[in-house]
């Protein structure tokens, strides 16, 4: 069985960085999802890993649309259901051209096509993110008329229209049920106690109004929201993470944010997000 | 400036020509050339040019598939939308400059930051449309007024006329409504009021409820205001033509409260005005957005006016009325005991 499983998102949103230590966590088979072999072609995977294992995050895949494949072979189960999952990363610019411009291209559409999971990736404090233009002042832009150019599609605004397409263009799965949709908050290490308990939902809610709306009101696809921490800490800030990091290793310190009984919980597990849009077990 | 020549702003690296029309071999302001010089750069096309007899002129452009997204809903869209469930769909009439566009604007930027009091954000199949209006793209075809409804086949750099979808969350009841909002040119109001063009506003036949759209600064003018009640009126004419007197509720939106206070004399004259022509109307200030924040807070009103707009459904023609049974005269048992 192949699947594809997409990675969607904005600029900066975390898609490369998450790759890089999935592949680390499906290798050392600890997970709910493990490698099956080793696949073919890791050179991209590495290539991220080496960033971090030298204590910095990768810098963002940029202006570019070439396509960087992860296809790897997985299983939930030894001697279990299999599945070949293809992680196509591309640049966050890519998806804010084709919603800006409502057009992709038909090697990118064919891949959708095949696709019955995505990714959807969010960054806590990513500072590509553009908020929506405060009404407050609004006032004095609407005045200067056709002057559009000068202003960045509102992050929310790209996310819902992304939501849009997957509702449109995911499979359904072959056991019948709705596609599924991972709703990932990256740099979830960034957010202070209270706003971890209250969950990425929550989050989601304060920050992106209209993408809370939007996964509420929708019924074509299975959303499931976590919150991610591809390495556990802030290697571009805190210092001393970093240097524990280069230390002992970044192996075992990603971990992902669920909702388990009556309270949000980390569990150092990065397959989960993939295990559940994927679905194997079920 | 060209790697080959000093002359600043010389192109010759790019286009093989001297700026200044001098043999490239004697020009002055040339560059002495190394020991391997050559007589046109490595790259230059004219070396080349056996290469590129028979070559395609153009390159492949691009396969490209739309993503499905929309700006503006066409009335085909409207239609396919209604088929599914109950849509709200709005009228909004108004003279050029009424503040129109600014309404549209401000509830859309009020939702986007989850401020419109009441209300929550659901879905919008016209975000883009909405994002150009909050951007300023306000320009209707750069300038020529367009005639009809947007259709599919529109152009994602144009401002074209067509239908702003909102489907919104309302806290009081935990409703999800549908607002089907056009955003039309205002010179369509002025024709539909000097010109009788009804052909374009055919939609207002589905509509709930009407906005009608005054400058709240033209109202408090007293050499203007007259001039407006008396378009207003004329307005409503119109609409008991098109509409066969059945005109649905009309909200007469004042903007530019932030600026101006509608004198309760005009506020009644206004009404009155509409209640001659058989329209039942009332009248809701807002300040899509403020000169005076701290007076008047940009937003005042708007959620007034999303409240209103969906309290009043078109009931429409009513097919066949429901009655309750009469126990006296049940005529055809009646009949039976009758010797």
């Amino acid at each position: 069985m192949s699947r594809s499983i997409i990675l969607l998102g904005g600029p900066d949103s975390g898609k490369t960085n998450y790759i890089g230590p999935l592949w680390r966590a499906l290798d050392s088979g600890k997970g709910a999802l493990h490698a099956v072999e080793q696949p073919h072609d890791i050179e991209f995977v590495m290539e991220v890993s080496e960033h971090i294992f030298q204590g910095s995050f990768a810098p963002r895949t940029e202006h570019s649309e070439r396509r960087r494949d992860f296809e790897v072979v997985v299983a939930a189960e030894k001697d279990g259901l299999t599945s070949k999952l293809v992680v196509p990363d591309v640049s966050g610019e890519l998806w804010r051209n084709a919603v800006m411009d409502n057009e992709i291209s038909a090697e990118w559409m064919q891949e959708l096509r095949l696709s019955d999971a995505a990714l959807l990736f969010i960054r806590v404090g990513s500072d590509q993110d553009v908020r929506p233009l405060d009404w407050v002042t609004a006032r004095d832009l609407l005045e200067k008329t056709g002057n559009d150019e000068c202003q960045e599609l509102p992050t929310q605004v790209l996310l819902c229209e992304l939501i849009h397409f997957l509702e449109r263009s995911l499979l359904q799965r072959e056991d019948g049920e709705k596609p599924r949709l991972s709703v990932v908050i990256s740099a979830w290490d960034r957010v202070d106690e209270e706003t971890f308990s209250l969950g990425p939902y929550a989050y989601i809610t304060r920050e992106y109004p209209l993408v809370a709306g939007r996964l509420n009101d929708q019924d074509a696809l299975d959303v499931k929201v976590f919150g991610l921490s591809s390495v556990g800490g802030d290697l571009k800030n805190d210092a001393n993470f970093r240097d524990d990091l280069l230390q002992t290793g970044p192996d075992g310190r990603g971990w992902v944010a669920v909702y388990e009984g009556e309270s949000w919980q980390k569990k150092y597990d990065l397959t989960l997000p993939i295990d559940w849009a994927v679905g194997l077990l079920q | 400036m060209s790697t080959l020549c000093r002359l600043e702003g010389c192109t010759f690296d790019d286009t093989g020509m001297c700026a200044l029309n001098h043999p490239p071999a004697s020009c002055p302001n040339r560059e002495a050339l190394s020991g391997s010089e050559q007589a046109f750069p490595a790259d230059d096309p004219r070396e080349n040019i056996s290469e590129s007899i028979g070559a395609p002129v153009l390159t492949e452009p691009a396969s490209m598939k739309s993503l499905g997204n929309r700006r503006t809903l066409g009335p085909d869209d409207i239609q396919s939308l209604m088929n599914k469930r109950y849509v709200n769909v709005v009228g909004i009439l108004g003279d050029p400059e009424s503040g129109k566009t600014a309404c549209l604007a401000s509830v859309y930027l009020m939702i986007s930051h989850a401020k419109l009091k009441g209300w929550s954000f659901a879905d919008s199949l016209s975000l883009m449309a909405f994002e150009d209006i909050v951007r300023g793209a306000r320009d209707w075809n750069n300038g020529q007024l367009p005639e009809q409804m947007t259709m599919h086949t529109e152009l994602a750099d144009e401002r074209r006329p067509g239908f702003l979808h909102l489907r919104l969350n309302r806290h009081s009841d935990r409703q999800t409504v549908d607002f089907v909002l056009p955003d039309i040119p205002g010179e369509w109001t002025q024709t539909l009021i000097t010109h009788s063009r009804y052909d374009r506003l055919e939609f207002l036949k589905s509509a709930d409820v009407i906005w009608i759209v005054l400058d709240g600064r033209t109202l408090s003018d007293r050499e203007k205001r007259h001039g407006v009640i008396a378009r207003l009126g004329q307005l409503a004419g119109r609409l008991c033509t098109l509409l066969d007197n059945m005109i649905p509720h009309i909200l007469v939106v004042v903007t530019h409260l932030d600026t101006t206070h509608l004198d309760d004399v005009v506020a009644g004259r206004i009404l009155e005005e509409l209640r001659r022509r058989g329209a039942i109307a009332e009248i809701i200030g807002v300040a899509p957005f403020s000169a005076k924040q701290d007076v008047v807070p940009a937003g005042q009103g708007i959620d007034t006016l999303m409240n209103k707009t969906a309290s009043h459904v078109n009931s429409g023609y009513s097919f066949w009325p429901s009655s309750n049974p009469d126990y006296t005269a049940r005529a055809y048992i009646c009949h039976r005991r009758i010797p």
